[in-house]
């Protein structure tokens, strides 16, 4: 026995170390599953606020490029509602349109308080959470593009998985024959992301645009994404290997928008029912 | 006794500060290459004085990993890197011992010169970092990604920690 507590001291320093370290892969395996939400709970407390405070200094230095790039928003959106009610006044199903198809999607503004951009797996942590109405699965969108889906929430910060993320899977299509397919990233540019499961007999080119298509619950349809720079087939697959250059640059992004589908309730309980 | 402890404090908080406020933005890339990462926190690791208890030692490096993930969203990978690195201190010291031995507590070039210094800090941090990305990818089938990575990371960081250590010559 006393042998026994003689050898554990003397190899101690061996013995914690396969414990942390078996302790570490633990929790690596099981964070990168499914259960990194706990995870990013606690670390969104702790960094979050921190990184919120760095973020508000930063934020002086590029103010004029940032209020640049918000006028230039409003005014498109202005001019969107404006187009939009001058069309709907010529319409003769005005009242259906006003109660139905306005008030699918709302926009929440956030801020952005921390990136990770040039790692496997990539994250965002905006500055909102639970109490502004975050909920996990909702998309979010620049004024350029799409960014990513929400991950995890807390009271006050979200996280969120960048399509740039090597779990990121996004329904997407390509437009200009409807060709629906998933939207993942392989590659270790970030400005390059692929579109799998176009089957190869499909008909598609160089320079064709990408949009979401709107299947899932967490995009419109239509939002642009990118074009198609390159595809391939590799042999002896059934699919085509496309490349798809993003029109904006992730790590520019400072504002985003989280999109809230209103009728989100309703639309998972069809595609529940679709499953059965 | 108590200066060195505090001396050591002092030097994790500005390390850290510096690793996790301003160069975990810094991300070089050119053309779709984007492989450098400046990562000096190991720096902390390989000065820490030479007795330590080795079992403190890798319960350091288990924290201060952990820590470091809670910034970088990556759970557990820095952690298993800097637990690695913290166990293996011992035998890359014992690798590149001086020909007197050491008999000096603290490990840095005033006390061992600029050349051991920098075999030491250069194999510790090499091995740090090829730990860290293999874990990262977890697999390796994207060996050449992760090669390419600790390379120019490598050389990178290196660059910076080098010159940070001239700039302040600390004795311990």
């Amino acid at each position: 026995m006393r042998n026994l507590i003689y050898l554990i001291i003397r190899y101690s320093a061996f013995i914690l170390f396969v414990l942390l370290e078996v302790l570490a892969f633990t929790i690596i395996v099981k964070f990168n599953q499914s259960q990194k939400e706990i995870w990013m709970h606690s670390s969104n407390l702790l960094a979050g606020s921190l990184n919120k405070r760095v973020e508000k200094v930063e934020d002086y230095f590029d103010l004029q490029v940032q209020n640049d790039s918000l006028v230039a928003e409003n005014a498109r959106l202005r001019e969107t509602i404006i187009n939009y009610r001058v069309s709907s006044r010529n319409n003769a199903f005005q009242n259906f349109e006003q109660q139905d198809s306005l008030n699918f999607y709302e926009l929440i503004p956030v801020l952005i308080c921390n990136k990770t951009l040039m790692q496997r797996n990539n994250f965002l942590t905006i500055d909102k959470g639970s109490k502004h109405g975050i909920e996990v699965g909702m998309g979010v969108i620049s004024d350029n593009g799409i960014v990513g889906i929400i991950k995890a929430v807390s009271t006050h910060f979200s996280t969120v998985l960048l399509i740039t993320n090597s779990q990121s899977r996004i329904s997407a299509k390509v437009n200009r024959n409807n060709l629906p397919g998933s939207l993942i990233w392989t590659n270790p540019n970030p400005r390059i992301l692929n579109l799998a499961d176009i089957p190869k007999h499909a008909d598609i080119e160089i320079g064709d645009s990408i949009s979401t298509s709107g299947y899932s619950i967490s995009f419109p349809p239509d939002l642009y994404i990118g074009k198609i720079s390159d595809f391939t087939v590799e042999g002896g697959g059934n699919n085509y290997n496309i490349k798809v250059r993003l029109g904006y640059e992730i790590a520019q992004l400072e504002h985003v928008y989280v999109i809230k589908y209103t009728k989100k309730e309703e639309k998972e309980e069809m595609l529940e029912l679709e499953n059965e | 006794m108590s200066s060195i402890l505090q001396r050591n404090i002092v030097r994790a908080l500005f390390i850290l500060a510096l690793q996790l406020i301003l160069l975990k933005r810094i991300d070089i890339g050119f053309g779709g290459f984007n492989y450098i990462h400046f990562t000096i926190y190991p720096l902390f690791l390989a000065l820490l004085p030479y007795k330590i208890n080795k079992t403190l030692l890798v319960l350091i490096g288990f924290v201060l990993g952990l820590f470091v993930d809670l910034f970088y969203d990556s759970p557990g990978v820095h952690a298993a890197a800097c637990t690695f690195i913290a166990y293996a201190r011992f035998y890359i010291l014992i690798l590149v011992s001086p020909a007197e031995g050491y008999s000096k507590d603290g490990l840095t070039p005033y006390n061992y010169g600029l050349v051991w210094f920098v075999s030491y800090m250069g194999i510790f941090l090499f091995v740090h970092l090829f730990c860290l990305y293999s874990i990262e990818a977890f697999s390796f089938v994207y060996f050449t990604e992760i090669i390419l990575r600790t390379i120019f990371s490598f050389i990178a960081s290196f660059f910076i920690l080098t010159i940070g250590i001239l700039i302040f010559n600390p004795k311990y």
